[in-house]
């Protein structure tokens, strides 16, 4: 069931309008039950690992907290110092075996199911021939999305920040929430359970304000995304064939879609939670306008770069051995150097960022690709703190005033050009042909006349098609720079004008998503980008 | 351990930001994930503590009050 296809809309209204009129006490039950239905609807064969998922995030999660609680009694009646850190380390330890036995598990199956047939294939190819037979492997929807989330929460209870929840049910609601399930964003438990949990009234201004945020992903997915999709599948099809400007252009368009797509499903998301009264966190804040490529990943799918944050990046970061490359850097002789004091300072930070990157980047597929993704990103990362002493020197000398406008436009433009060779790495097939179309887009452009009549040779939109995805991309522009600018949501801002406008600006949308979407019978749909993650 | 010792370790670490009156270095987004690594460095070199990743909390980390508080309960541990 699609988040664009008529039956979901239905089911939509079915399930709101049921959580609104069903007894306060209950109405966690009717997300739930839709959750449950949208999942089933999708797959049953996928909902089995769900349930693995959540049986074992509800046990392992009573176990811990027990744990805890029964360690901290038995410390208590230990006077003696040295035999209460003793027995504090033990238990520790113990403790610690627990949630690892949890996260293999989980992390176990997805990797499992992710990663199985990429080994399979390489054994193949090295052998020339099929030695081992490829496994029909059945990804469950959403898979990522609800084990970060599912396995955030026991982390949380290892932690100490959290307790378990004794309600299957209402744990179940956490871990297949539908809004969310599908394509995140990935919420952490504290932030999100109680206002599952907790019964929100009917009310109509959120109605309004959740449905138009649901139409402008709406606008974005079925105007935009979809309707430039067909020219990117194509020049990709037989890349090899097009010079390095075809290529760009491919890349350019890649640019728009990911973002139309991707944040679109994140609206939808959250427009359906705005409705019931659930605040959602937000994934998006105008990526496009990052000044750095760290401010891009602090901009760009926020929800993950949390997690990965929160139970990667820090934990890996504060480990004894990476703490201590800082201290050998400081304690060397070019420790004693202004820039090697700043180099013992970055350094295990920047190396912690890469590893993240790293983790991501093979988090988004079983291939080389991904791992040039990483180390795309997280080297640009690591060199720029490594020479921000260097740059800064740079524009002192260059007179350059750095809070100028100018500057800060060079500076999105310089993030926006690193940003899309990164993209390479997604659209490619694999290792060498990303690599290939990197050598192209930079040493075969061409602006003849020949590359133009190939690209409307093969273009599968017309040229109506083409004007009306720039319109739609310049509306989302504004918009983007409206919000840039006043920090306030436009929806915020129209709303506060006359009535006449709002109802104006949303029949307007619902007329373009009608008459311009692309939808209905002769259009595929395509399917949300982060879907198959 | 006093407080004019932390506040010299953290203005050590970034000498832009105010650590004496802000008390909203975490909420505000003033401390990004680099500085909040570079002051337990700081911390931990300093005081000879080790602070987990699960002490790396707003609660923990809006204010020099908070750090101080954090690492006197460390290093009591």
């Amino acid at each position: 069931m699609s988040y664009t296809s008529f039956s979901f809309l239905l089911f939509l209204a079915g399930s709101i309008f049921l959580y609104f009129v069903f007894p306060k006490k209950y109405r966690w039950t009717v997300l739930l039950c839709a959750s449950v239905f949208f999942y089933l609807r999708a797959t049953v064969k996928g909902f089995l690992y769900v349930l693995v998922t959540l049986l074992s995030t509800y046990g392992f999660g009573i176990w811990l907290t027990d744990f805890s609680k029964n360690m901290k009694q038995e410390l208590k009646q230990i006077s003696d110092r040295s035999e209460k850190k003793k027995r504090k380390e033990i238990l520790q330890k113990k403790k610690r075996r627990i949630l690892l036995a949890y996260l293999l598990l989980n992390f176990g199956i997805l990797a499992f199911l992710k990663y199985t047939n990429f080994f399979l294939g390489t054994i193949n190819s090295l052998a020339g021939h099929e030695a081992v037979p490829l496994l029909d492997l059945l990804i469950p929807l959403g898979i990522s999305f609800y084990t970060f989330q599912a396995t955030g929460y026991v982390i949380d209870i290892y932690n100490g920040q959290l307790e378990a929840e004794r309600n299957l049910a209402k744990l179940g609601l956490f871990v297949t929430f539908f809004p969310q399930i599908i394509q995140g964003p990935i919420s952490f438990y504290d932030q999100l359970a109680h206002q599952l949990y907790e019964p929100h009234d009917y009310d109509f201004v959120r109605l309004k304000k959740g449905a138009e945020l649901m139409l402008w992903g709406y606008f974005k997915k079925l105007v935009i995304a979809d309707r430039i999709v067909g020219l990117l599948n194509v020049i990709l099809e037989k890349y090899a064939e097009y010079n390095g400007t075809i290529i760009l252009t491919a890349l350019l368009v890649y640019t728009v879609q990911l973002y139309a797509d991707f944040s679109a499903g994140i609206d939808i998301s959250r427009g359906i939670c705005e409705i019931i009264g659930i605040d959602m966190a937000e994934n998006f804040r105008r990526p496009y306008f990052a000044t750095t490529i760290n401010d891009f990943w602090r901009r760009w799918h926020i929800t993950l770069g949390a997690w990965m944050k929160k139970y990667i990046f820090y934990p890996f970061a504060v480990t004894k051995p990476v703490m201590n490359i800082g201290k050998k850097i400081k304690n060397s002789r070019f420790g004693q150097t202004d820039y090697g004091k700043h180099v013992a300072k970055v350094f295990p930070v920047s190396l912690s960022s890469l590893v993240v990157f790293m983790v991501v980047g093979i988090w988004h597929g079983a291939n080389w690709k991904y791992v040039g993704f990483g180390l795309w990103n997280g080297l640009i990362i690591m060199f720029s703190e490594l020479l921000k002493p260097l740059f800064e020197k740079m524009t002192a000398a260059l007179h350059i005033r750095t809070e100028s406008a100018g500057f800060r436009l060079f500076q999105i433009i310089r993030t926006m050009f690193i940003v899309i060779i990164g993209y390479v790495f997604d659209i490619a097939f694999g290792m060498h042909s990303a690599l290939d179309m990197i050598r192209k887009v930079f040493f075969e452009q061409s602006l003849s006349a020949e590359t133009w009549s190939t690209l409307a040779a093969i273009s599968p939109i017309d040229r109506w098609d083409v004007l009306l995805a720039c319109a739609g991309i310049l509306i989302m522009f504004i918009v983007s720079l409206i919000q840039e600018r006043t920090g306030k949501r436009v929806r915020d801002l129209i709303d506060d004008k006359h009535w006449t406008l709002e109802w104006a600006v949303t029949f307007a949308a619902v007329i373009l998503i009608i008459c311009f979407g692309c939808y209905g019978p002769g259009f595929d749909a395509s399917a949300f980008v982060y879907m198959q993650f | 351990m006093i407080m004019d010792e932390l506040l010299e370790i953290l203005q050590d670490v970034n000498d832009d930001v105010d650590f004496e009156n802000c008390e909203t270095l975490i909420d505000d987004g003033i401390l990004d994930s680099f500085a909040i690594l570079q002051i337990i460095a700081a911390l931990s070199e300093n005081y000879d503590i080790s602070i987990p990743a699960a002490e790396i909390i707003p609660e923990n980390f809006n204010s020099a009050k908070a750090l101080l508080k954090m690492v006197e309960r460390l290093q009591n541990e």
